[in-house]
């Protein structure tokens, strides 16, 4: 009777650990086989698919890096997406303090402003946005990109920010209230401090999509190619070769540009799930 | 109204009231100023635009039709932004009037306008100076244009030091408490609103008022009024009956080769007005087969509707699921939770446009691609299929994709509402003798319905707006709504239709999150 429920938990143990494999296995098969395509030459491409490259090369990141286009589009990237959250930070949380913690009136209707900017797809303000970066002549350089991509980091900052501060309990402000500081001080010397680990989280999801974003970065830095960013030069790239497509240099490329993220996330992975989940579970 | 209490700052203004009043008309007459300034600008600049004047110098000679001086004013400056600096002028001359009242709320006012013209004017500048940092080297820096906002911001700022200082000694009385938090308020949602008039409400209202014109993409000429005719063509949708094409020996319907049946076309008439149709679906009554022809002025605009929607309905279904099923199995506490959680955040953070050149490298039509040879060493398929090429596929080839990147990013936020339930309910229930399924389906499920809802909500409005996937798989072989807008409008040059798409778009994504909404009682506040 006990060895039976033994042998049934063993079970279930091995079980669950199956699904979790299978799991892991689902979520990253595609980068591992980027990450081994990368490795094998360009003849191995045309036969039969091994798992394991047969005759390992470093040949395609060398290519790689010797073109600066990789190194370029990374540090075009990383000055795009900082500059964005930043700028974004810094308004959306005025904005979330306003909406989070003062009464005035008109406040539902700004949320609900907030919450449509998220709805339309970038496809539809394209060509206004072209008109927009045209005439305030920044087309062709990252301010372009900086100035647009608020377009979808702002309303998420805004509406994770403003849910952050909706659950600070009234008591910390009241303290300052009866101190005579005004409205502004008690943001930034009480309420900022206190969200500061939120401002860390809204910060890189804010950073890892502009770090992805491609329509506005295709369209507005298309004449200037020192000025693309990752998702750019990735889809753009047509390797030394220009007869065939260059697959294991483009997965070698691939690897390049997104190492640096997933190391972003795996370190943050704590902070950018919570921020994730605060807008979807406080909704 | 309330009596204010006499405070320092009246005691303040009484010992120096000279100084005070003086101040007073200083402020007032800088902002009657600014005011008219504001409204003049406007006026002389709509008045010295190109293109208005062209349309009010218009050669009535000229064989082609006058353009229409409205449609010029709309395209060049939009309904919002003279109707924004309209206003400014007139808070200003407002301000302007109301400073001699010397009443503590408006120095208030004054004094966060002086901040706003500050930071506005660097603005300026900063704008002018990376204009003229990349432009061409030949062309002459605009020097002035960096100066004299420079100038300008120096002097404002002057004006808000000074207020702070002499706040005290220039206004008088007490603001309510309320005023004041409505202030501080609007005050800190100007950046916000600023940045979403110049990026979001002033593109949008121009593909609004575009939809209305033939304008051509990044084009020079002058564009023309058409009314709804775009619309007209993009909605022309039309559905009419069709009978099978009968094969008299056989006295039965001709079949093609895989045994479908072929239908009639619609009306020679309709074909020539420029329907196409686009499905045919066979109707259940009537003495010869009959089908309903569901026909469009254009075809690929349906087309693409119809993808939209059949992408976005299967693949947030197939999340949903896989997603509840991979939350509920790293809810349970296991060694290496923490790892599993960045494992499934990978899909998500590699770039769409890099996951979708690494699904077109792993879906390759030979054995060469690992799917069609993990497939047949499961002897799932026995011989390798051409995922991106044959066109039955390529949908459920891109929804394999999408599923992939975002299954695991939906179960992190189930994961998260999980975690929000409380585990005695679970201990209440095993007492009860509910079986795991019993309590996944009466428990775990209704708890987690709320977040379900807002995850559903935020998934569909992506997958409607799907553009980066089909953009890399498949160019042009399979479009969604927003790939066959980008195509007219980029590769088309026809800014006007494209427009119209757009507006379309938004308001079919807008209908379905007003549905959805509604349907789960998703609280947003």
């Amino acid at each position: 009777m006990m060895n039976q429920r033994r042998i049934n938990d063993i079970l279930r143990r091995v079980l669950f650990y199956f699904l979790v494999f299978v799991i892991a296995v689902y979520a990253l098969f595609p980068f591992y086989w980027a990450f081994s395509t990368s490795f094998k030459t360009e003849n191995e491409m045309f036969r039969r698919a091994t798992y394991l490259p047969q005759e390992p090369t470093l040949k395609n990141y060398e290519y790689v890096l010797r073109d600066n286009t990789f190194l370029v589009a990374l540090r075009n990237s990383a000055f795009v997406a900082g500059a964005t959250s930043v700028l974004s930070l810094m308004i959306g949380s005025f904005a979330a303090y306003a909406l989070g913690r003062l009464r005035f009136r008109g406040r539902t209707a700004l949320l609900y402003i907030v919450l449509s900017m998220t709805m339309f797809p970038a496809i539809s303000i394209l060509s206004g946005l072209y008109s927009i970066v045209r005439e305030l002549g920044v087309f062709g350089t990252p301010f372009a990109l900086i100035l647009t991509y608020p377009v979808f980091t702002l309303p998420f900052t805004v509406w994770v920010l403003t849910s952050f501060f909706k659950g600070l309990p009234a008591e910390i402000e009241q303290a300052a209230i009866v101190d005579g500081a005004t409205p502004f001080q008690r943001f930034r010397l009480v309420l900022l401090p206190l969200i500061a680990p939120a401002l860390v989280t809204t910060g890189l999801l804010a950073f890892v999509s502009s770090w992805n974003e491609y329509l506005f970065a295709l369209n507005f830095t298309i004449t200037n190619p020192e000025y693309q960013t990752v998702p750019v030069a990735i889809a753009q790239f047509s390797g030394i070769d220009a007869l065939q497509e260059p697959i294991a240099e483009i997965m070698a490329a691939a690897m390049v540009v997104t190492i640096p993220l997933v190391l972003l996330v795996l370190i943050f992975q704590k902070r950018i799930v919570a921020g994730l989940t605060a807008g979807a579970v406080k909704g | 109204m309330t009596f204010t209490p006499i405070t320092q700052y009246d005691q303040a203004a009484d010992s120096d009231p000279a100084n005070g009043r003086i101040a007073a008309y200083v402020l007032s007459s800088i902002f009657l100023f600014l005011g008219l300034a504001a409204i003049s600008l406007l006026v002389f600049n709509v008045t010295s635009n190109a293109v208005i004047r062209a349309v009010l110098d218009w050669d009535t000679a000229s064989p082609d039709p006058a353009p229409s001086l409205i449609l010029a004013f709309l395209s060049e400056f939009g309904i919002i932004l003279p109707v924004l600096i309209l206003g400014a002028g007139v808070a200003f001359i407002w301000l302007g009037f109301r400073v001699r009242g010397r009443h503590i709320t408006t120095g208030r006012w004054v004094h966060i306008a002086a901040m706003w013209l500050t930071i506005g004017s660097v603005g300026l500048a900063f704008l002018n100076a990376v204009q003229g940092l990349s432009a061409k080297p030949d062309t002459p820096v605009n020097i002035g244009g960096i100066v004299f906002p420079l100038i300008a911001a120096g002097g404002f700022a002057m004006i808000y030091i000074w207020l702070n200082r002499s706040m005290g000694r220039i206004f008088r009385g007490q603001e309510d408490y309320m005023a004041r938090e409505t202030r501080v308020a609007w005050n800190m949602l100007i950046p916000t609103l600023a940045v979403f008039i110049i990026v979001a409400a002033r593109p949008l209202e121009q593909t609004f008022i575009r939809s209305l014109t033939d304008k051509r993409f990044a084009g020079q000429s002058i564009p023309q009024f058409v009314g709804l005719e775009n619309y007209q063509s993009l909605l022309g949708i039309r559905l009419d009956t069709v009978t099978c094409r009968w094969d008299e020996e056989a006295s039965a319907c001709v079949t093609r080769n895989d045994g479908s049946i072929r239908w009639e076309s619609i009306d020679r008439g309709l074909l020539e007005e420029g329907y196409r149709t686009v499905w045919t679906i066979q109707l259940p009554f009537g003495e010869r087969a009959q089908a309903l022809a569901i026909s469009s002025l254009d075809d690929d605009f349906l087309q693409g509707i119809g993808t939209t929607l059949v992408f976005a309905a299967i693949s947030v279904t197939l999340e949903l699921l896989i997603a509840l099923f991979m939350a509920v199995t790293v809810n349970s506490e296991f060694a290496g939770r923490g790892l599993m959680r960045a494992v499934m955040l990978i899909p998500w953070a590699i770039p769409t446009v890099i996951s979708a050149r690494l699904w077109e490298l792993m879906l390759k039509d030979t054995t060469a691609g690992i799917i069609n040879r993990v497939l047949m060493d499961m002897h799932i398929i026995d011989v390798s299929k051409a995922w991106l090429s044959d066109v039955t596929l390529q949908l459920p080839a891109a929804i394999m994709v999408d599923v992939w990147k975002t299954a695991p990013f939906m179960a992190l936020l189930l994961l998260a509402g999980l975690q929000t339930i409380p585990k005695d309910l679970y201990e209440a229930a095993s007492v009860d003798g509910a079986s795991r399924i019993r309590q996944f389906f009466s428990v775990t499920l209704p708890l987690l319905r709320p977040t379900i809802g807002v995850a559903l909500v935020f998934r569909t409005l992506d997958a409607l707006r799907v553009f980066d996937l089909f953009n890399v798989l498949f160019g042009r072989q399979q479009l969604t709504m927003a790939t066959y807008d980008y195509e007219t409008l980029v590769n088309n040059q026809r800014d006007g239709y494209a427009s119209a798409v757009s507006m379309i778009i938004f308001l079919l994504i807008a209908v379905f999150a007003l549905i959805y909404v509604r349907l789960l009682n998703v609280e947003t506040e």
